[in-house]
């Protein structure tokens, strides 16, 4: 039906948040796992249309594509509650089994072999929709499948679908623990590449900073992946929540992104999300209908919930401390739930402004969006208000930097590069590693030029020509004037 | 003497008796009335037993003596021929009738008793003797007149009928000093004076003309002496007759003649030929009322000219007798001194009357009832009581209106008094709204605008359930609310409106109101299309909106002469179908319409088509004036939506996918990108923030207000005036039909896009056109490579350069356009801030900064600073923490941006 959005999920994390994220929508449009609509949901004002497609047995199926190189993950979810609830045909498991065994490069040439396969799924999907909006990819950056396969999807479909959206939920790995993924670095580089260039925005969901809000704000000592992937659940749901629950505005995908996003590179999205409590996550184990009814409401203000998405603590990325804390906000969208007084919200907006709670570009006009929201009246909340964050932050360079450092200590060393010499991509050389590499360091020094005045001029520097000293002393002046604004 | 214990008995007796006694000396004759005469012979021997000392023993004449009398005063009686004899008939009546009283002394007191009642005007009773002068009391020197007279007197006191309003029945004393008297009286101090003796015989004539002449001028005729003056109405003296009469006579009848002046006012004003009336039906209430004090201002006057009469003719009936001692005895004769003690209870009467009268004059309905209103308020209890009874009087037809009305929405008005009115004019379809409304000028003063709002309001209800619903059944308990409403004619001008009346009036009013309210409310479902008109006009329903623009985008973009309406409306139905829209009620979806204007030249899809909410029957009476503001509204926030359509789908995700494409290229054509980028993003937040200020913050918040208001409304017209209110404040949130030149520079930063739009078209072409040659050009020189030749050929060479020169040229000429449209849409938007910060408005303001997050535009623009700097000081005062700031918000005094300038920051202090 209208402005339709086709899930891929890829690989093991894909598939797994992916799961969590279709157990949560099932859960909010009380859909049974089976499928049908509870019965009840059957008068509801939701709009399941854009992630569901009703068959002609009127079970709602997701507009969801499984994708896996080896059959675990899959499995899991064939043998779950939700078994019924996909499409089978969408489901597609490599024949050959072995999984890309965390190799980009092996994880990209499969789906090279496999594209057509893989593609007869996809367009099937997409003709089966009125006006098809785009494409939401799920996926870790640093896993072989995910990543590879990712890239290579990614690829294809902004050369297939080139008016199509295509957004990602990247998943990061964590920084904090040595991963068992020696060529991790390589394969996050390669996927930022196809991240940067093919995708149309990606929110980026920091494995590190999940870890450590599930360690320091929901005091969960070991998080295991379910637990992790609720809270990845719990974003993916809200984020989309004005699509799902259409009001005035941000009903449709580009309505929510174009905003966020002014240049075509800057468009890694960074995530927040309050009040995280572990009763609300604990909360997704259970049939929330009815561990919920004990909980106490909290009264929450818009002003608090506001307040507490600004601060990095919430943040789902973790970015280093700001040291010369020149970064600042390009967009941010907050999408409110709850009981909300209209008024409060621009009352809070003034507060912001006024206190400078947050820092912004100097270089536009940008301001905090705010989007009210309904939301599912299946899923009870323990909080009056809560709110999501969706945010183009200059900080998050910082993550890629990260990236960027790992990869030059590796590729300094030409360690694990023999795997990827096996696969046609790497056959004659290297190169694809060093141009993603440049590309990748090309938007570290596009997110560091927008925290300047003179971002415009940006372009100008890239190709290296100072010929525009007039306009650099300009923006000097400014940058001064500005800092002493602030 | 009558004491005060069997006061009541005797005056029932004495009262009956008076009667019988005048209507013999008014003219009945005594043949026809035997059985009055039959009657009055016991009543006066009950009238002796009660009061057996009326007369001092022995009775002043006996009993033969007083039946000649009575016999020579009836038969004198010019109404009767000669033939009649009513003497001798009243005589053999009388004999018949006390042939049973034995007791001579009895019969003695009932001749006298009968005479003298008969002989004395006993309608004239002089004021508790004050005024009676000197000469009257020295003839009254014996005993036995004095008592005679004034227990007579006490006896007519008794009876009630006195003429000075003391008509509580009060005993006074003969001869004695009363204290309830309002001037001392000399009454009992006897003093002969026989000059003053002589030169009233000797004036006999003279001063019964003058007192005739008073009594006429009572009645505002004229007589010898007084004449009346032509221009002023006022009587005079006739100067050939004045130098005939004494200076104090003149004085006193002057004086008295004010009252013939007053008199002939009010008989003016209550005239309807003379022009000087009230008018209309209340007019006419007044008018009789007025005629009624007059008639009894006459009879008054008809009882002292009998008196005078009376006097006139014992007096001229003892002269022909040479009756002396006729002469001697206490006559109650009129003199112009206790004309004057009488006539100044009737002259503030009639004075008040005229000044009421005049007031009222050429008014009419509730005009004339807010003139008499004013009056009530006069401590005197004789004027309230009359403009009290004036007004009553004057309400009874506005009561019958109010009633009819309010009950049967039925309007009698046919001199245009009632202060509700209808306009014939004005047919079925606006009757809601504009068929019936308050005439103000007719509105009485005591009648509240509020109340006569909810009065207006029933009436209109009850003829819209009739005429539009087509339900004929009244509301219940009307009968009771009729009797009420119809019997309390008073209580309409009650200082306090908490009467019965205002009780029933309110009662009628809630009544029906509810029962409208739930008709349109339940059955016509007028809250849901409310809902629906947000919803769908003022693109509530978001994704409605989207998937209808997106289904219709090529129709859109097409001329406007191109665009048929029935292609759309299968695209209006598939967009229902297929979003959240189809859960609506299909009772309200049937409303919706999409209409193609007449386009004009030039004119494309966006600027005419649009959607349309149509009603029908008992709705479109109430909605029907709503509708040109919706319409109103429709446009601009279709044209943001337009905005948001080409800037979203059109211009960024071209954007973004040419950025994919043109990657190779990037650093070539990055100068021009960027500054595409930053200016799309720039225009991105403006036409978001502003699509979030209409939509959210002017039409949600409005909505939510006017839900609520509508979920206390307790009247239909309380739902329709919150819903004006909502439409009228979403107009000026969506600046239509602003005073100020927000729309003008809203309208440059639209055009900014649509020229963006084009730019980036023209761009892009070049770009790929440039690309493909390129491509083109590596194809060539690879080709040639396999094929063994050199790349390419100087020529071939040359001519690429030269193409890609043009291309780096064309890339500078666009980047100036592009800065054209930069700086134009900079201008645009810095004076919309710029109204925006000096706006009036707080929330205009509030959007302002909104719209200015970052304080991006002010940095680059100094002109924003002040207001902004002024402006946030005041801001923070504004949203302070505590409410009580809050109240200040909307209290706030508008200032110009001119007294910004001048008066810097100073005037702000005194806003505290």
């Amino acid at each position: 039906m209208p402005s339709e959005i086709i899930t891929l999920q890829l690989g093991q994390c894909g598939n797994q948040i992916g799961f969590e994220f279709w157990k949560r929508l099932c859960l909010e449009h009380g859909i049974s796992p089976s499928g049908v609509l509870e019965e009840f949901a059957t008068d509801g004002m939701d709009r399941k249309d854009v992630f569901f497609y009703q068959a002609d047995d009127d079970h709602y199926i997701p507009r969801a594509v499984l994708l896996d190189l080896e059959p675990r993950v899959i499995n899991t979810i064939m043998t779950s509650a939700y078994s019924k609830l996909y499409n089978p045909e969408n489901v597609y498991l490599s024949k050959h089994g072995g999984g890309a065994g965390n190799n980009w490069a092996s994880g990209y040439s499969q789906g090279d072999k496999l594209q057509e396969e893989i593609f007869d799924i996809i367009d099937r999907e997409a003709d089966g929709s009125d006006s098809l909006e785009g494409f939401v990819l799920c996926h870790s950056i640093a896993g072989g499948t995910g990543s590879g396969m990712g890239s290579f999807l990614m690829e294809r479909l902004a050369d297939r679908y080139p008016k199509k959206l295509i957004q990602t939920y990247s998943v990061f790995p964590n920084q904090d623990e040595i991963s068992d993924v020696v060529v991790q670095p390589y394969n996050s580089m390669l996927t930022l590449r196809r991240l940067t260039t093919a995708a149309d925005s990606v929110v980026v969901l920091d494995n590190t900073a999940l870890n450590r809000i599930a360690c320091d704000r929901l005091h969960i000592q070991n998080p295991t992946f379910t637990q992790i992937n609720t809270l990845v659940s719990t974003i993916m749901s809200v984020s989309t929540t004005t699509l799902r629950y259409p009001s005035y505005m941000n009903n449709n995908l580009i309505g929510l992104t174009a905003p966020l996003i002014p240049t075509p590179q800057l468009h890694f999205l960074m995530t927040g999300y309050t009040p995280l409590t572990s009763d609300a996550n604990l909360s997704n184990h259970h049939n929330p209908l009815s561990s919920h009814q004990a909980v106490n409401v909290r009264k929450t203000t818009v002003l608090d919930v506001m307040r507490r998405l600004l601060q990095p603590k919430n943040m789902m990325v973790s970015t280093g401390p700001d040291k010369t804390n020149h970064h600042c906000y390009i967009s941010i969208l907050n999408i409110i739930q709850g009981e909300v007084d209209p008024t409060q919200v621009h009352k809070s907006l003034q507060r912001i402004r006024e206190r400078k709670l947050a820092q912004f570009i100097p270089w536009g006009p940008t301001s905090i969006q705010v989007a009210l929201s309904r939301s599912s009246p299946y899923v009870q909340s323990s909080h009056r208000v809560s709110g999501l964050m969706l945010a183009n932050h200059t900080s998050i360079c910082s993550l890629f930097e990260r990236t960027l450092n790992q990869y030059d200590k590796l590729r300094k060393r030409g360690a694990f590069l023999d795997q990827f010499r096996r696969e046609d991509i790497f056959k004659d050389d290297l190169n694809e590693l060093d141009e993603s590499r440049e590309i990748v360091d090309g938007l570290v020094q596009e997110y560091e030029a927008a925290t300047r005045t003179d971002y415009l001029q940006f372009s100008a520097n890239r190709r290296g020509a100072k010929a525009e000293g007039a306009g650099d002393t300009k923006s000097e002046d400014t940058k001064s004037l500005n800092s002493a604004d602030l | 003497m009558p004491n005060s214990n069997n006061n009541t008995s005797s005056k029932n007796i004495g009262y009956e008796f008076k009667s019988l006694i005048s209507k013999l000396r008014e003219g009945v004759h005594p043949k026809d009335s035997q059985e009055l005469l039959d009657r009055m012979v016991p009543l006066a021997v009950q009238y002796i037993n009660k009061c057996p000392d009326i007369f001092d023993s022995p009775p002043p004449l006996t009993e033969d003596d007083c039946l000649d009398k009575i016999m020579t005063i009836l038969e004198s009686n010019p109404m009767w021929g000669e033939e009649d004899k009513p003497g001798s008939v009243f005589h053999e009546h009388y004999v018949v009738a006390s042939c049973e009283i034995e007791d001579q002394r009895m019969r003695d007191l009932l001749s006298n008793l009968i005479l003298f009642s008969l002989e004395t005007d006993a309608q004239y009773v002089p004021l508790n003797e004050i005024g009676q002068p000197p000469s009257r009391r020295s003839r009254s020197s014996t005993k036995v007149d004095s008592t005679n007279r004034s227990s007579c007197s006490s006896i007519l006191q008794s009876n009630g009928i006195g003429l000075n309003g003391n008509k509580n029945g009060m005993s006074v004393k003969p001869c004695s000093y009363d204290p309830t008297q309002t001037s001392v009286g000399l009454g009992n101090l006897p003093l002969p004076n026989y000059i003053l003796d002589t030169t009233k015989q000797n004036n006999v004539n003279t001063d019964h003309d003058v007192v005739q002449n008073a009594i006429y001028s009572f009645m505002g005729v004229q007589g010898k002496y007084l004449k009346k003056d032509v221009i002023t109405g006022r009587f005079k003296l006739d100067p050939l007759t004045m130098k005939t009469i004494s200076p104090v006579q003149c004085g006193m009848l002057l004086r008295l003649s004010e009252l013939g002046y007053y008199h002939d006012r009010v008989s003016k004003f209550s005239n309807t030929m003379t022009g000087y009336n009230a008018m209309g039906s209340m007019g006419q209430a007044f008018m009789a009322k007025l005629k009624l004090e007059m008639s009894e201002f006459h009879g008054q006057v008809a009882l002292l000219q009998d008196q005078l009469n009376a006097f006139r003719q014992t007096q001229m009936r003892d002269f022909v007798d040479r009756d002396q001692s006729w002469l001697d005895r206490q006559r109650e004769q009129l003199t112009l001194m206790k004309l004057l003690c009488w006539y100044m209870e009737p002259l503030r009467r009639m004075q008040w009357l005229t000044k009421i009268a005049d007031a009222c004059q050429l008014k009419k309905g509730g005009d004339l009832a807010s003139v008499l209103y004013t009056f009530l308020n006069n401590g005197d209890p004789m004027i309230n009581k009359l403009a009290n009874d004036l007004l009553t009087v004057s309400c009874g037809p506005l009561v019958r209106m109010i009633s009819k009305w309010m009950l049967e929405g039925g309007i009698e008005d046919s001199h245009g008094e009632f202060f509700v009115e209808s306009l014939d004019e004005v047919g079925a379809d606006r009757l809601w709204h504009d068929k019936f409304r308050l005439r103000h000028s007719m509105l009485p003063k005591f009648i509240t605008l509020e109340l006569a709002d909810k009065i207006l309001k029933t009436g209109k209800s009850i003829n819209f359930l009739r005429e539009i619903c087509k339900m004929e059944e009244a509301v219940k308990g009307r009968k009771e609310l009729k009797y009420v409403i119809d019997n309390h004619v008073s209580h309409i001008f009650s200082y306090v409106p908490d009467t019965t009346w205002h009780a029933a009036i309110e009662t009628c009013y809630s009544q029906t109101s509810k029962h409208v309210l739930d008709i349109m409310v339940g059955p016509h479902k007028l809250l849901d299309h409310l809902q629906g008109m947000r919803r769908y006009l003022l693109l509530g329903q978001g994704d409605f909106v989207s998937i209808f623009i997106e289904n219709m985008k090529d129709e859109l973009e097409k001329i406007g002469t191109d665009i048929y309406s029935h292609d759309l409306s299968a695209m209006l139905d598939a967009a229902l179908r297929c979003t959240n829209a189809q859960y609506d009620d299909p009772d309200i979806l049937n409303h919706l319409d999409v209409v193609v204007k007449t386009p004009y030249a030039g004119d494309c899809g966006w600027d005419v088509i649009s959607l349309q909410y149509t009603v029908r029957g008992p709705l479109a009476t109430m909605l029907e004036p709503a509708m040109p503001t919706y319409k109103a509204l429709f446009k601009p926030l279709w044209r943001i939506k337009h905005m948001e359509f080409v800037l979203s789908t059109k211009i960024w995700k071209v954007q973004m996918g040419n950025a994919k494409a043109l990657r190779s290229m990037g650093s070539e054509i990055a100068k021009a990108t960027y500054r595409l980028h930053l200016f799309t993003s720039e225009i991105m937040h403006f036409v978001h923030q502003m699509q979030y200020y209409v939509l959210f913050e002017v039409i949600e918040c409005n909505w939510v207000e006017l839900q609520k208001r509508m979920q206390q409304a307790k009247a239909l017209d309380d739902i329709l005036d919150a819903h004006s209110k909502f439409l009228h404040a979403i107009s000026i949130g969506c600046f239509v039909n602003t005073s100020t030149n927000m729309e003008s520079h809203l309208e440059v930063v639209y055009e900014n896009i649509i020229s963006l739009e084009n730019w980036q078209a023209n761009f892009y072409q070049d770009c790929f056109a440039e690309l493909e040659a390129r491509q083109q050009m590596a194809r060539t020189i690879a080709e040639s490579e396999q094929a063994g030749r050199y790349g390419l050929t100087t020529e071939q060479k040359m001519e690429r350069d030269q193409e890609r020169k043009i291309f780096e040229q064309k890339l500078i000429t666009s980047c100036r356009t592009l800065e054209g449209f930069a700086v134009s849409y900079g201008k645009a938007v810095g004076g919309f801030l710029l109204a925006l910060n000096s706006s009036d408005d707080p929330n205009l303001q509030l959007f302002g900064t909104r719209l200015d997050f970052n304080e991006y535009y002010k940095k680059r623009d100094t002109n924003l600073s002040k207001p902004l700097t002024f402006e946030h000081w005041r801001l923070s005062n504004v949203f302070g923490t505590s409410k009580s700031h809050m109240g200040g918000r909307y209290s706030m005094h508008p200032q110009t941006p001119s007294q910004f300038a001048n008066h810097g920051h100073t005037p702000l202090l005194s806003w505290d």
